[in-house]
């Protein structure tokens, strides 16, 4: 049995998730998201990560990413160590691959922000 | 001179939301923003987590904000950067702002405004901290903007003070980077944030929460070198003999947000002292006649969708306004919630949907929510796990209520569920 | 005899209070007390027990304080050259209000001024410390150094302010009195100081027109004691405008260097000894505030002691300036011990309140710690003034230390050994009021050593005028709109709490004192000083500062040399893994 609070959405359900040969029974979820998170948390727990990445822009020295898929939670710091190695060097818009498919995770790393001068023309 | 329907003031989420929507409902817009780029607070929120509500998906701070922008442009709604409203005067139609920007004084001329100025954080002094006066000291949002747009390092070793959602969503932010997060204290016996906050940012990264303690004292002349801190008993008063001295080189506080409503103030808009923001009725139109208010200037939310959302609200209503008689009715509430919004509801010109926000000022596992008029029941709704930290957002058809100008609406939460 | 006879008196009280623990030597004009003490409140009594009104005499402190260590003066943690083998004819040491004012009146003068300031900027101890009254003197007795002064330097505020382009506003002060019986009292009171003291503004007003004045203090005063005179300038800004001032006009300013010894020889001092090398002036004027007492031991020149005595002020939002629109107080009959003007509420020129100080007794020299103690005490004491006050309407706070002697008193006077060295000592309250009277007189002191006007010649380029940075959110709005198309960086709003343009802030990065740090820059021009307290600024302002000097973000730091604002790219945590 082990007490988890589920993390998809701000609701913030307190499960219940109980394992018994190779079966996971879940109680306390207010949506079938909680059944997932609960069963993923046990085998395989999994997280989003964002941070920023360098940029050769003086007046935007760091970009917003993040990967656009869940990746395993053991493998944080290794994705935040590939951001960190890397720098934008060309104008690049939201949504847009800075690294595809990183440390082959499934999950690519994007850009979340606009690069462009904002600013009116 | 241009005679603007709608002026609103913020470029951030609420603004954003406020402009699109007055603009669809045919007002002629013009929006000014301080900072040089749209976006507000968000620019610097990079975490994700955004709009789930809005678009189903957990997009970062900016990703939200620029969906917005979009459609702000492809609306080709008039905007302002760089543009800081100094005084705003009274006109008979209307307003009249005053503003500077690089190009100078700067006049504009509305019907309405929007006041979507958002909040500023609670600072160091606010909370009693004493002691000197050393770098090393930040408002979490002051440090998010240092690592976020300057990607800047401001700490090593680093405690938190206050688990509101920005000291939790820094922690993990800082450890990411490779600081070493000491700790969040807490003043108060449960967290400030949400949830998913205290697991993702905290538990993930074995960083300690301790609460019913806080920071009573800084160390070091240049930088920070250390902090004091105590337990405190149930009236939040330090308990004598419970200082502890942590070595630390940073001091991050997230001990609340405050509505910025200097604005307000000047206009002589009523505050309400539990929001601190303006006094409102269902349109999100404050108590001085063409002034709406939306967003973090209005109430702290705890989602932005809730933000984008009560500007779509205000957008729409400053966008239809005519001056005409409000019948405005209070919507009272008791001990039992720490706020609620709107605190006015005005019976002219029908009043079909209200939307509600509110905090249980009590932690409930099961709570319920009572509407009365007159003393008689009229709404019941039951609500799981009631928190203070989590704001609670309800829609409600208020046409069956039989409401007059004498009704007297009562709101309250009362523990339990199903029975009471 | 006499000497001897006052020995034997004080040693006898003394020997009442503290047996055999203390000894007071009498040596012409020093009042010698040696022995030792565990506690410093011992010591600050035993020595207080010696004073005598006698002008020149002095008490000095040799009792060794057993009971803590006193921490040696803070020094900035490096060396360099950058002085070595400079022969000014006039050092000034320290850069306080004191010290800014005396260097801008002697470069009226062709003298070589080094002024030499151990701190990262002007004004970062006492003068930056403090609540800025402009006092009008009618709480100082006469015969005392100060009092001397403060009437002269009160009537100065207006011409000079107008001079060095600082603020200032003559708003008056109220002593409010809640016992009607006590009236009589005060009007003899006030008839002796509009009479023999010369405070000749000193009025008393009704409650009705109290409070016509003033609708917001505490119902219930029968009268008040009234100084129209009384103004408020801000203490710091005035102090780096005499700076600039004087650098203006050639003096050098020196910042970031501690005097850390000097050569005496047969009555002079023959060379100064900085941690940014030696020089060799030919005249010193000590202004060092709570050092002053150990400059005077370097220079072989010691006859008076200072102890610190600290107080805390809490600035509180604009939005509370309406309750009081000039400086009140309340005075209290139950005995007014503690050696300080008691504290009260003054409507800044920022339009901000400031509540204070209180006063204590310390023998940290540089402790600006605050303590919510003091905070308490300031508000249990001013709501009696304004029942309105409120502690939730506080920005910040805090506390400065006050160089007092044991007579309470100015000592400005000639080296008495030493006969190159100026004394500007024991300045406390109203230290600000009188600094530009002192001035005025410390240099021409200055001159008469150097051989008189005969050997110093005027300086015919003189300029007293002072253009500070224009405060553009006070400006009309035609001229802050001229300003704005001659320079647009002026209508770029950095500090949203206080209206600080980018313009403002690059104005302070190349006035003639430059302070390239977050504080100075926030003392010039204030971003940071309004209710968020920097949160929204401070990470722009570093950027602009960066920008200007040509350094990376980290090198920017908020005082000195090591308060380090950011350690630097983020992401390096990362780096060779």
């Amino acid at each position: 049995m082990r007490k988890l609070t589920c993390i998809t959405c701000p609701n913030g359900c307190a499960l219940m998730a109980e394992q018994t040969d190779g079966e996971i029974r879940v109680s306390g979820n207010r949506c079938s998201r909680g059944v997932d998170f609960a069963v993923s948390e046990l085998t395989h727990p999994m997280r989003t990560i964002s941070g920023t990445m360098r940029t050769v822009f003086p007046e935007l020295p760091v970009a917003p990413v993040r990967v656009s898929a869940e990746i395993p939670k053991e493998r944080i710091f290794d994705v935040m160590h590939e951001i960190s190695r890397m720098e934008i060097k060309t104008r690049m818009r939201r949504g847009d691959v800075v690294i595809a498919n990183v440390l082959g995770l499934g999950a690519d790393v994007i850009v979340t922000g606009d690069m462009m001068s904002s600013k009116k023309p | 001179m241009t005679v603007y329907d709608v002026l609103v003031i913020g470029g951030g989420p609420g603004g954003l939301a406020a402009a699109i929507s007055a603009k669809k409902n045919g007002a002629d817009v013009l929006l000014l923003e301080r900072e040089a780029r749209l976006g507000g607070i968000l620019k610097q929120c990079i975490h994700d987590g955004f709009g789930l509500l809005r678009f189903g998906e957990k997009l970062s701070g900016p990703e939200y904000a620029g969906r917005f922008e979009d459609e702000f442009h492809s609306r080709s709604i008039a905007y302002e950067v760089q543009t800081f409203v100094t005084a705003i005067l009274k006109k008979k139609d209307g307003f009249l702002v005053r503003a500077v920007n690089r190009q100078g004084v700067q006049e504009y001329r509305t019907k309405t405004l929007i006041l979507a100025t958002g909040c500023r954080e609670r600072t160091a002094k606010q909370v009693a901290i004493h002691g000197t006066r050393p770098a090393g000291i930040f408002t979490a949002g002051c440090a998010q903007h240092f690592v976020n747009l300057m990607g800047q390092m401001p700490a090593k070793r680093c405690v938190i003070l206050g688990s509101g959602d920005i000291g939790l969503i820094m922690a993990r932010r800082l450890t990411l980077e490779g600081a070493k997060v000491l700790g969040v204290y807490e003043v108060k016996p449960e967290p400030s944030g949400l949830t998913r906050n205290l697991i993702q940012c905290l538990e993930d990264y074995d960083i300690p929460l301790y609460l019913s303690r806080t920071v009573t004292r800084v160390f070091g002349t240049e930088r920070l070198t250390g902090v004091e801190t105590m337990r405190v008993d149930e009236e939040m008063r330090p308990i004598p003999g419970t200082k502890e001295r942590i070595s630390c080189d940073t001091l991050i506080l997230s001990v609340g947000l405050i509505p910025e409503n200097e604005i307000a103030e000047e206009l002589g808009v009523p505050l309400d002292p539990k929001t601190k923001g303006p006094v409102c009725d269902n349109r999100f139109m404050t108590m001085t006649e063409g002034v709406f208010s939306c967003g973090n200037a209005m109430h702290v939310n705890d989602l932005v969708d809730y933000v984008s959302e009560s500007g779509e609200i205000a957008g729409a209503a400053a966008a239809a306004y005519t001056r005409a008689d409000r019948r405005l009715i209070s919507l009272k509430t008791d001990d039992s919630m720490l706020y609620l919004v709107p605190q006015r509801l005005d019976l002219s010109g029908g009043c079909g949907g209200l939307t509600l926000y509110f905090r249980s000022r009590e932690s409930l596992t099961e709570g319920t929510l009572l509407i009365s008029v007159d003393g008689r029941e009229v709404f019941r709704k039951n609500y799981r796990n009631l928190k203070p930290p989590e704001m609670e957002r309800l829609t409600l058809d208020t046409s069956g209520f039989g409401l007059t100008e004498q009704s007297g609406v009562r709101l309250s939460i009362v523990k339990g569920g199903d029975r009471v | 005899m006499k000497q001897k006879q006052l020995e034997r008196k004080l040693q006898k009280k003394l020997r009442v209070r503290f047996g055999d623990a203390v000894q007071v030597s009498v040596e012409g004009r020093i009042i010698r007390v040696s022995g030792s003490l565990k506690r410093w409140e011992d010591i600050i009594e035993a020595c207080s027990m010696c004073v005598i009104k006698q002008p020149g005499v002095h008490v000095v402190n040799d009792v060794v304080f057993s009971g803590g260590v006193r921490a040696p003066m803070r020094t900035p943690g490096f060396t360099d050259e950058t002085l070595e083998g400079r022969r000014p004819d006039v050092l000034v040491i320290g850069g306080g209000v004191s010290g800014c004012s005396i260097a801008r009146e002697l470069t009226r003068w062709k003298l070589d001024v080094l002024l030499v300031e151990k701190e990262a900027d002007l004004a970062l101890q006492a003068s930056g410390r403090n609540d800025g009254e402009v006092h009008p003197g009618v709480d100082l007795g006469r015969g005392t150094v100060k009092q001397q002064y403060v009437r002269k330097g009160n009537a100065m505020f207006d011409g000079i302010c107008r001079e060095l382009d600082v603020p200032f506003r003559r708003c008056g002060q109220y002593v409010c009195f809640a016992d009607k019986m006590t009236l009589p009292l005060i009007r003899m009171y006030a008839w002796q100081r509009r009479t023999v003291c010369g405070v000749t503004d000193t009025q008393i007003i009704s409650a009705k027109e109290l409070y016509r004045r003033e609708p917001a203090l505490r119902p219930g005063f029968a009268f008040a004691l009234y100084n129209p005179s009384a103004g408020c300038v801000c203490p710091y800004g005035l102090t780096i405008a005499y700076g600039e001032n004087a650098a203006a006009n050639g003096a050098q300013i020196s910042l970031n260097t501690a005097v850390l010894g000097m050569e005496v020889r047969e009555g002079r001092i023959r060379s100064v000894k900085t941690n940014r090398g030696t020089v060799h002036p030919k005249l010193v004027i000590n202004a060092a505030g709570v050092f002053a007492e150990d400059i005077s031991a370097m220079a072989g020149d010691r006859f008076y002691s200072i102890h610190p005595r600290r107080g805390t002020n809490s600035i509180l939002d604009k939005k509370a300036g309406s309750l009081v629109k000039s400086i009140a107080s309340i005075k209290l009959l139950s005995g007014n011990t503690a050696h300080t003007k008691g504290g009260g509420i003054l409507h800044t020129v920022h339009h901000n309140l400031l509540v204070g100080p209180n006063a204590a007794e310390t023998y940290e020299k540089e402790n600006f710690a605050t303590a919510q103690a003091d905070i308490d005490e300031v508000f249990a004491k001013q709501k009696q003034t304004s029942d309105g006050l409120s502690e939730r309407d506080i920005i910040t706070y805090f506390t400065g230390v006050r160089a007092a002697t044991f007579e309470e008193d100015f000592v400005i006077e000639r080296g008495r050994r030493t006969r190159n060295l100026i004394h500007c000592a024991g300045i406390q309250s109203p230290g600000l009021t009188t600094a530009p009277a002192v001035a005025v007189d410390v240099a021409a002191l200055a001159v008469r050593m150097l051989g008189g006007e005969g050997r110093v010649r005027k300086n015919e380029s003189f300029q007293p005028v002072r253009r500070g940075i224009p405060q553009v959110r006070n400006l009309p709005r035609r001229e802050r709109d001229r300003l704005i198309k001659e320079n647009p960086d002026y209508g770029v709003i950095v500090c949203r709490c206080e209206e600080i343009s980018r313009g403002e802030i690059l104005d302070a990065l190349k006035s003639p004192v430059p302070v390239f740090t977050t504080d100075g820059v926030k003392k010039r021009v204030r971003p940071g000083m309004g209710r968020c307290q920097g949160g929204f600024c401070l990470p722009l302002v570093t950027q602009i500062i960066s920008e200007y000097v040509g350094v990376p973000a980290e090198e920017v730091k908020k005082s000195g040399p090591d308060a380090v604002i950011s350690y630097g790219r983020k992401g390096a945590a990362y780096d060779g893994l």
